[in-house]
């Protein structure tokens, strides 16, 4: 019966009843799904009033129930209740409103918190402009002033506009004549005019949220002005895991970058747009090929799995990646760093989340449009010398001399000596870059959208390299009714591309450039490509020219990612919210690979490979939202329940031997040979239930307790749930009465600490399983057969591996926040660590299943600091962050290490990871220069009991390794540690400066105390291949004295002098000015002329320079290589994978 | 307020009486069986005993690393332009060598699914004779592996049937007499399990049989010089007419004919299916498709007699005209093609100007058997002529009488060159003192085969792989000699 009743539960039918149960209680919890966006985020808490004929009573108590806030008043004093008002505006500042609805009478307010004082006139009231300086929230206006004001002695008048800087008009704006009471502010159209006492004047222009400027009067009737928008301040909103907070109430480490930061660069993915813009995170990229956007990595490599942070897209959280959502649609992007601040994901959080929030219209807003469009070009940054064909057939020759051996004859045929091609000139052209996008938002009164579509197309610097993407989006928020709101999000994106192999050192494309051989012509004069078929000295390499022409490979995916949500306000302060979500994408490849008989490396049979997939992801998030605040006690609740489906299919065909390549052939149907008709399923889904209590005290104590209890089906039974706690304090130190005295200096200043713990199941599926593969193929009688074996081992008792992290942070602001420091210490240890330990041989080739044996710690500190002013017309501000991290493995399996994958030809072993040291480090021999002569090698006591040795077998010219063992042999035992590939500083730094309409941003990035292997020198230095060497061998040991790093020319092994060794393993540090931005905006008088209230030309350059003393292509990128399941065995090895280009582009923003 | 409250309370608690029911959670392995559930019947136990043949096509085994320690031999020098090999032909070597590694883990591949199918196999109710035969591939495969360890590494640690069920997979090495014992006793089974012949059944042609497992019996027991149990075994080939050598050496490396009942194992080729990188590809010339690796030298091809016609389909001369198939045709080799001037012929075949991928690699061959038979009485002072007489006379060649081990050490190496058996039986005869290998090795054979130091007893074996002995935590130990 039990049995049954499980298969009934197991059955499609239960699944549809569940969705069905879930869509009743959707319907029972407020039929008002709301989303994760706190309505204090959306076009931050727009109130609109239309009141005909009510009491500023009855006003108020409707400001109330609209926002968050609360109004304390003395009834009987002020008389300004009772009177009857008619209003009809809309607006998200609650200042403005108040202006609006007190205006005329002496009444002034000033707000706390969501707490606002109408405070009765009194005598002694002065004003005092709005400021945005730091800690200073309250307002105190009093309207009466402005009426006085009028009475001053005036000697000339000033008008103007105030603008948002996408030209929208700024209403309510504080305009004061500096040093006066006389003032007044912007009215609707932002319009203000002001009769002030001289031309030496200073009219301060001040409004919450933007910077304050300051202009001289002069002899100027009009002065118009365009306030920037001050992303700093303290009123700024955060997006945390469901909802919102103020930044100033934030207690875990969250950094937040705002997508006007990385607008318009050309670049395919806002991950690779996120390097340097936030402390504690770093992109890892392993190519440059387009569309390639490398990994998120926070807070260090967290786990030697897949280290990969949590992506929420719009409250989604996926697991597609970053390049999908068009940079331009993002409004800002939250790194939650800390436990305190992931905890709310438990589940995924370990590595660290990524919330990316898309631009949605506002309410009350007017239709604006915009148009981005930039087109530009890229171009290689380096390439490798390398010898040219008649030194290096001296040097071939060279190599046989030296080694006693009668010359190969090829190397004296005159016909191969004669320079004919550069291969990396030929290979990496010129690529281009465009980009066009469209948005429209408008907000009325009960609706708001967005829309946009783009299209970025791609085209990288080798032929037939790219990625195309059209993206489409469309968000939209409906006020139902007072206390019912619906939102959703609906993004699709179209992307195809395809990328030459470049990640291999056997037969990738780069690789192969450095190394074909130069007196070969691009093609014979009989058209045909030029091969190495000739002579096995030339090497398995195919003409990389043929490779890359005649690749046929494409990949696409279309994904579907929308969000439906629903906020119900049940009670004043607690919302009931709901959030539905389907991901869904369809990915295919297709390849036909041509019959390749005249190149080395042979393709007997053409064959067309296709495969296609489908992935459905869905969501959905019920809970309740609660805040209140009574008297000094501020608290906010969340708790809710989550679950996440992922059904993923695929197909994979394949047919050989088709008859026909014409590329209208090239198709599964035209016949072939079928070779392989796959297909694959899986079913994956994750459940929690999570809570998060805030709690702030007089506005300067403040607590955060997360809690989140998660299931995994990629566990088994007995060790699904898992739960993961933390907490945060806070304590905001300027707001102390000690320290008022110091807030001149220090305008704000928070410490914030905390502890929690987060979990990782990034691992394949079904680890406690052992599973029967059906796929081994063998042949009896010509016939086709199929066997079966063990594919993989069971672990039945996985489980989650954690993240404990500490954290401490410490933010300030100095000098009216001219200056703002956030420093942060973290301490991150993951524990029980998955990994798949390198099995023994003895094991043969099924795979061992993930165990939770290793632990690893990350260490470190952040800073960011920024710094703006304007002076006069010219304002500037600079940015920087920096971080310093040490990354140690603290426990393996066994105590023993991981070993890295092999390298090349060679199989070199180049990285292991070991306890006591970073991840992946790099792992071989020393070496002291070269010997000069045969008495060094007599008298070395590094090999003075080393057969080979007394064997002759190491000669002058070969390099001197350390015996570190002290046996006085050199063998594998001597290898230790050579280089640790994890930078341990990393740094961005920000520039920009505004002078009238110009504007120039710079944007440089760094790291350092760094270590890249550079695996591909090793082999092109290395005289045993047969294949082209690097320039630098021409300086190679020939004589006594010739060299003491560069080896002799010889094919013998013997003393293995180009192993892995210290001699390859480089300073990767490097600092780079990543983009460089020169922007023009025209002056509005004439923009207005043909009616766009913006346009902004500008020039953007990418990886305009670097300085670095690493001699491979790029320093800036490094293989991330797998072993079996281990993701992050290899780190940072130079594979002459594809370059990053040298990108210009010219582009043009307008605004309508 | 209590209304909504009491309203969302009942909702929570309907949610979670569904989610009571609800598996979300439970997943499923779509496609895949467990192993609980595998074992169902005799297609499960066949298509198990089919995948413990597998990795002998795996270009890092059999397919080409395998195959690499014959590069030691005076037969050829290794070509091609993987370094590791160099170490390995001039003796070298040490245990971080690439080729080591690979190797070592799919003799224990295959181990590893024999003793799957003998743990699980004889309770699956099935066929007893298509049980019997599945049980007896299983013991002579894992024999085989065993056997293929044991010229290689010598000592190496055994794991058996009860190691599986207990876990127990990092063990200390067997000895040298553990091994053989363990090589005996499975080859001793299959050869009771297995069928004769497969002849007559075309879709198992290519399993091993019972002539199989007696050629490697008798095989094993002239290596361990037991050479009347060599006879005995070896006799169960020579004097079965299943095994009859083929009418021509040539038939044995052609696709026609590559199943003919004188081959007893071979690893079996099918284009489009398996894979390309077979020994085919890795011994032919480069402008035809091949990667050029392990050319035969002129010391070899000096050993045929002047009339021996084996030399034309041992090896590829220049002036011989090949047939490449499609626009291609037919072709000269020429010198150009080669560094020694030759390439091997045994395992070429061209179709529609490629690599005809159909080809098959024999691993052993009843010829080897008639000539081990022969070896075996000789060194029982015995005559060996008739079994030597019947491989020279399949060729024509004059009858030899009074057969010396010279006779079949001159033989051996035109009759099997190319198919990895040459330095085996040099390091063999040296240990019985028939030879000298130190010296031999030592002679100068021209550029490409200069002289090498052979250091005995060290190069009787190779090093237990460097990364094996760094992960076993110190229950593997190396090879004393190393």
């Amino acid at each position: 019966m039990k049995h049954f009743y499980y298969r009934l539960c197991r059955s499609p039918l239960a699944r549809f009843r569940q969705e069905v149960c879930r869509i009743v209680i959707l319907f029972c919890m407020g039929i008002s799904l709301t989303g994760f966006s706190d309505p204090k985020h959306q076009a931050p808490n727009t109130i609109e009033l239309n009141l005909k004929n009510v009491t500023v009573r009855e006003a108020l108590r409707e400001i109330e129930r609209q926002s968050h806030y609360n109004f304390v008043v003395n009834h009987n004093r002020l008389q300004i209740l009772n009177k009857t008002v008619s209003l009809n505006v809309s607006d998200n500042k609650i200042e403005n409103i108040l202006n609006l609805l007190l205006e005329g009478s002496n009444v002034t307010y000033t707000i706390r918190k969501r707490q606002i004082t109408l405070i009765p006139p009194s005598p002694q009231s002065s004003f005092i402009p709005v400021s945005n300086a730091g800690g200073v929230s309250s307002v105190d206006m009093n309207t009466e002033t402005y009426a006085s004001a009028k009475f001053f002695l005036t000697v000339q008048a000033v008008k103007g506009k105030i603008t948002e800087e996408d030209g929208t008009p700024l209403p309510g704006v504080n305009v004061l004549e500096k040093g006066t009471t006389n003032g007044t502010v912007t009215d609707a159209e932002g319009m203000y005019s002001l009769n002030v006492s001289s031309a030496e004047s200073i009219l301060v222009f001040s409004f919450i949220g933007y910077l304050t400027e300051e202009i001289v009067v002069g002899n100027q009737a009009t002065i118009d002005v365009l306030l920037k928008s001050d992303a700093k301040t303290l009123s700024e909103v955060v997006v945390v895991g469901y909802g919102t907070q103020d930044k100033k109430d934030v207690t875990g480490a969250i950094s937040s970058v705002k997508g006007s930061d990385f607008e318009n660069l050309p670049v395919s993915s806002t991950q690779q747009a996120l390097q340097g813009r936030a402390s504690g995170v770093t992109i890892v990229r392993s190519g440059g090929e387009p569309g390639n956007s490398g990994s998120i990595r926070i807070r260090g490599v967290g786990t030697v799995n897949n280290a990969d942070p949590l992506i929420i897209i719009d409250g989604v959280p996926s697991d597609g990646p970053l390049g999908d959502v068009n940079p331009n649609d993002i409004e800002s992007v939250e790194v939650l760093k800390d436990a305190s601040a992931s905890a709310i994901y438990g589940t995924r959080a370990a590595n660290g989340v990524v919330i990316v929030t898309t631009k949605r219209g506002k309410f009350g807003q007017g239709l604006k449009m915009s148009v981005n469009g930039y087109s530009g070009i890229s171009n290689r940054i380096k390439s490798i010398d390398v010898l040219d064909a008649p030194t290096l057939a001296t040097l071939k020759r060279e190599r046989y001399t030296n080694d006693g051996l009668a010359i190969d004859p090829i190397w004296e045929d005159a016909s191969y000596q004669t320079q004919r091609t550069n291969w990396q000139d030929e290979l990496l052209g010129q690529g281009t870059v465009n980009n066009l996008d469209i948005a429209i938002a408008s907000g009325g009164e009960k609706s708001t959208f967005s829309l946009s579509g783009g299209i970025y197309n791609e085209q990288g610097m080798i032929k037939n390299s790219y990625f195309k993407r059209y993206s489409f989006r469309i968000n939209s928020d409906h006020k139902i009714s007072d206390k019912f709101k619906i939102g959703q999000s609906l993004q699709l994106t179209n992307q195809t591309g395809t990328a030459p192999n470049t990640l291999s050192a056997q037969d990738g494309l780069v690789w192969s450039a450095i190394r074909f051989h130069p007196g070969l012509p691009v093609r014979n004069p009989d058209g045909t490509y030029s091969s190495s078929q000739i002579s096995s000295q030339f090497g398995d390499i195919n003409n990389p020219i043929f490779t890359i022409d005649t690749q046929d490979r494409r990949s696409g995916r279309a994904r579907i990612l929308s969000s439906l949500n629903g906020d119900l306000e049940l009670l004043k302060g607690l919302h009931a919210r709901a959030n539905v979500a389907l991901d869904a994408s369809f990915s295919d490849y297709r390849e036909f690979n041509i019959r390749v008989l005249d190149q080395t490396r042979t393709t007997t049979n053409n064959s067309r490979r296709i495969s296609s997939s489908k992935s459905y992801s869905l969501l959905q998030e019920y809970f309740l939202a609660y805040d209140t605040e009574a008297g000094d006690h501020d608290i906010g609740v969340v708790a809710g329940y989550s679950q996440q489906t992922f059904d993923y299919s695929d197909m994979t065909s394949q047919r050989k031997d088709l008859p026909s390549e014409d590329p209208s052939q090239r198709y599964l149907s035209s016949g072939g040979t079928i070779t392989e008709a796959l297909e694959t399923r899986s079913y994956d889904a994750l459940q929690s239930v999570f809570g998060r209590a805030t709690y702030g005290l007089k506005d300067r104590y403040l607590a955060t307790v997360t809690f989140r209890a998660d299931a995994s089906s990629k566990f088994g039974p007995n060790n699904r749930w898992a739960y993961f706690p933390a907490f945060s304090l806070g304590w905001r130190i300027s707001e102390e009465p000690f320290f008022q005295g110091l807030t001149n200096v220090i305008s704000n200043l928070k410490l914030t600490g905390g502890y929690g713990e987060l979990g990782n199941s990034n691992i394949p599926r079904l680890q406690y399983l052992s599973l029967i593969g059906g796929g081994y193929r063998y042949s009896f009688g010509g016939g086709q057969t199929l066997g079966s074996a063990q594919s993989s081992i069971a672990n039945a008792n996985i489980a989650w591996e954690r993240a404990v992290m500490t954290n401490v942070g410490l933010e300030a602001g100095l000098f009216g926040n001219k200056i703002l420091m956030t420093l942060g210490y973290f301490n991150k240890q993951t524990k029980d660590m998955l990994l798949a330990p390198p099995s023994l041989g003895s094991n043969g080739t099924a795979s061992i299943p993930f165990q939770n044996v290793g632990q690893l710690e990350n260490k470190g500190i952040e800073i960011e600091v920024s710094y703006r002013k304007s002076v006069g017309d010219f304002s500037y501000s600079l940015g920087g962050n920096m971080t310093y991290l040490t990354n140690k493995v603290t426990e393996l399996y066994n105590g023993n290490f991981l070993p890295g994958p092999l390298y090349g030809r060679s199989s070199s072993e180049i990285s292991r990871t070991y306890v006591g040291y970073p991840i992946a480090s790099f792992y071989g021999w020393k070496t002291d220069g070269l010997y000069q002569n045969q008495s060094e090698i007599e008298s070395d006591a590094n090999i003075s009991a080393d057969p080979r040795k007394d064997n002759g077998q190491i000669t002058p010219g070969d390099v001197r390794f350390v015996d570190l063992n002290g046996d006085h042999v050199i063998d594998d035992q001597d290898r230790t540690i050579i280089g640790n590939p994890t930078p341990k500083f990393t740094f961005g730094i920000n520039a920009t400066g505004v002078y009238k309409g110009i504007d120039l941003s710079l944007f440089f990035l760094g790291a350092a105390d760094v270590d890249i292997y550079n695996a591909d020198r090793m082999q092109g230095i290395d005289p045993t291949y047969p294949f082209n060497m690097y320039a630098e061998t021409i300086n190679r040991w020939h004589g006594e004295g010739t060299s003491n790093s560069i080896p002799r020319m010889t094919n013998n092994r013997d003393n293995l002098n180009h192993r892995t060794s210290d001699m390859f393993v480089e300073s990767g540090a490097f600092f780079r000015l990543k983009t460089m931005t020169l922007g023009y905006t025209l002056p509005q008088a004439i923009s207005n002329t043909v009616h766009i209230s913006k346009a902004r030309f500008y020039i953007t350059g990418q990886n305009v320079f670097v300085i670095t003393k690493y001699n491979g292509m790029d320093p800036e990128l490094g293989i991330i290589g797998a072993n079996g399941f281990v993701s992050n065995s290899q780190i940072n090895v130079d594979y002459a994978q594809y370059p990053q280009a040298r990108t210009w582009t010219i582009g043009a923003q307008l605004s309508f | 307020m209590n209304r909504i409250i009491k309203t969302i309370g009942s909702c929570l608690v309907i949610c979670f009486t569904f989610v009571q029911c609800d598996d979300l959670l439970e997943s499923t392995s779509y496609g895949s069986v467990t192993s609980q559930q595998f074992w169902r019947n005799g297609d499960d136990v066949v298509s198990a005993v089919n995948a413990i043949y597998e990795p002998l096509l795996q270009e890092n085994y059999f397919g080409h690393f395998e195959r690499t320690w014959d590069i030691q031999s005076d037969d050829m020098w290794r070509a091609g332009d993987h370094a590791e090999d160099q170490a390995i032909e001039y003796f070298t070597y040490d245990a971080s060598n690439p080729k080591l590694i690979d190797t070592w883990k799919w003799r224990y591949e295959m181990i590893s699914r024999a003793n799957a199918v003998l743990i699980n196999a004889p309770t699956v109710e099935m066929d007893e004779n298509l049980k019997n035969r599945s049980l007896g591939e299983a013991y002579f495969l894992r024999g085989f592996s065993y056997w293929r360890h044991y010229l290689v590494h010598g000592e190496v640690p055994i794991f058996l049937e009860a190691d599986v069920l207990a876990g127990n997979l990092n063990k200390e090495k067997a000895t040298l007499a553990e091994v053989e014992a363990q090589i005996e006793s499975d080859f001793t089974k299959a050869a009771e399990l297995l069928p004769v012949s497969y002849q007559g059944d075309p879709d198992n042609l290519g399993r091993v049989s019972k002539g199989t497992a007696n050629g490697f019996l008798a095989k094993f027991y002239v290596y361990t010089e037991q050479f009347q149990k060599a006879i005995t075994a070896g006799e169960q080939v020579t004097q079965n007419a299943s095994y009859a050598l083929a009418g021509s050496f040539e038939d044995n490396f052609k696709i026609d004919s590559e199943n003919n009942t004188e081959i007893l194992f071979s690893m079996q080729y099918t284009s489009n299916w398996t894979t390309d990188n077979t020994p085919q590809i890795y011994t032919t010339p480069r402008p035809w498709g091949g990667w050029d690796f392990r050319e035969p030298i002129q010391d070899l091809v000096d050993e045929f007699e002047p009339t021996d016609p084996r030399l034309d389909y041992t090896v590829f001369k220049v002036g011989d005209m090949v047939d490449l198939g499609g626009d291609a045709g037919i072709q000269e080799y020429t010198a150009d093609l080669s560094t020694s001037g030759f390439h091997f012929r045994k395992f070429a075949s061209w179709k529609d100007g490629g690599l005809n991928a159909d080809q098959n690699a024999p691993i052993l061959r009843s010829a080897d058997v008639y000539l081990l038979v022969a070896e075996a009485k000789i060194r029982l002072s015995q005559s060996g002529d008739a079994e030597l007489n019947a491989v020279r006379e399949r060729n024509n060649l004059t009858p030899v009488s009074n057969a010396t081990m010279e006779d079949i050490m001159h033989e051996r190496r035109v009759e099997l060159a190319g198919e990895n058996e040459r330095h085996q039986d040099l390091l063999r005869w040296d240990k019985a003192g028939l030879i000298d290998i130190v010296a031999f090795y030592n002679q100068d054979r021209g550029p490409l085969k200069p002289a090498r130091t052979f250091q005995r007893p060290k190069h009787y074996y190779f090093p237990i792989p460097q990364r094996e002995l760094d992960i076993s935590n110190g229950i593997l130990v190396q090879n004393e000699n190393y």
